[in-house]
């Protein structure tokens, strides 16, 4: 793996990890607030960034750990700032970037490879799947490290999920147009 | 993996996604004439009617299924004859939609 094509893959899964980030937080979060006023949790009911945590994990496998960690830990930096070297935040940044690989990991062990591969067709479902599974023990494992209440493992989990299959739809759509609109 | 390549990969998942959700104007056997031409486009401009034939998604494709699902790409604007070539070489380009 030569460093120039890391550093390329870093700076490209960092910053689509950030775009996520704010997206969330800056664009959808005032309008989830807007029409869910007395929603009990914080959390963001469309949390894209793990949707590029899927995605990069499955386009990259283990490369993806050090490919979206300058993305997580800013955007942990930026909500928490000094406290981002927390013991629990250090946790959660790690949970973040390591939950995706080793599902697709342990799913290539147990089941079925996903990762892109010459002859496969890319089982989009499947993705999806190795998503609701990392969004689940993503979920658990940083609750605990932040010792969240219970409902918020449900908050986080519909996030995850519903943020997931948006950024997959967003890019679907994306692709779509580009290829209508002659974009190579 | 190159990061084209990767771009293509992403590409050819939510192609499928695409699919699932009736949006694409493909057929299962054109779609994967043109996941087999991404594939091959990436170690080399060209893609040779003889080396989709013996890829491994068309191997059981009939030769009059796969030659009628090409023409249609063709039409469909996914591929293109190839002008710096002779016959039998194809251009994975952008479909005109």
């Amino acid at each position: 793996m030569e460093i120039k094509s890391l550093a390329v893959e870093t700076v490209i899964a960092s910053l689509c990890y950030v775009l996520a980030f704010f997206l969330t937080f800056e664009a959808l979060m005032p309008v989830q607030n807007r029409f869910f006023p007395d929603f009990y949790s914080s959390a963001s009911l469309l949390f894209l960034p793990h949707g590029v945590r899927v995605l990069t994990a499955w386009l990259l496998g283990w490369r993806s750990i050090i490919a979206l960690l300058p993305g997580v830990f800013f955007t942990y930096y930026y909500l928490a700032g000094e406290k981002v070297f927390m013991a629990s935040r250090l946790m959660g940044i790690s949970i973040a970037v390591l939950t995706a690989p080793i599902v697709f990991y342990l799913l290539a062990k147990v089941l079925r490879d996903l990762h892109p591969a010459a002859h496969r067709t890319p089982c989009w479902p499947c993705v999806m799947g190795a998503g609701v599974i990392a969004a689940v023990a993503g979920g658990i494992l940083t609750n605990l490290a932040f010792g969240s209440p219970v409902l918020d493992y449900f908050a986080f989990f519909i996030g995850d999920v519903a943020g997931l299959f948006f950024l997959m739809l967003f890019l679907m759509l994306l692709f779509r147009y580009g290829r209508r609109a002659g974009i190579r | 993996m190159q990061e084209i390549s990767k771009l293509a990969e992403l590409r050819k998942l939510l192609l499928g996604m695409e699919r699932a959700l009736g949006l694409e104007d493909l057929s299962a056997v054109e779609r994967d004439i043109y996941y087999a031409a991404s594939e091959l486009s990436t170690e080399a401009p060209g893609v040779r009617t003889t080396g989709l034939l013996s890829h491994a998604l068309l191997e059981d494709v009939s030769r009059p299924t796969f030659f009628r699902a090409l023409k249609s790409l063709v039409g469909k604007g996914y591929l293109s004859q190839s002008n710096a070539s002779r016959r039998g070489v194809y251009v994975v380009n952008t479909p005109r939609g």
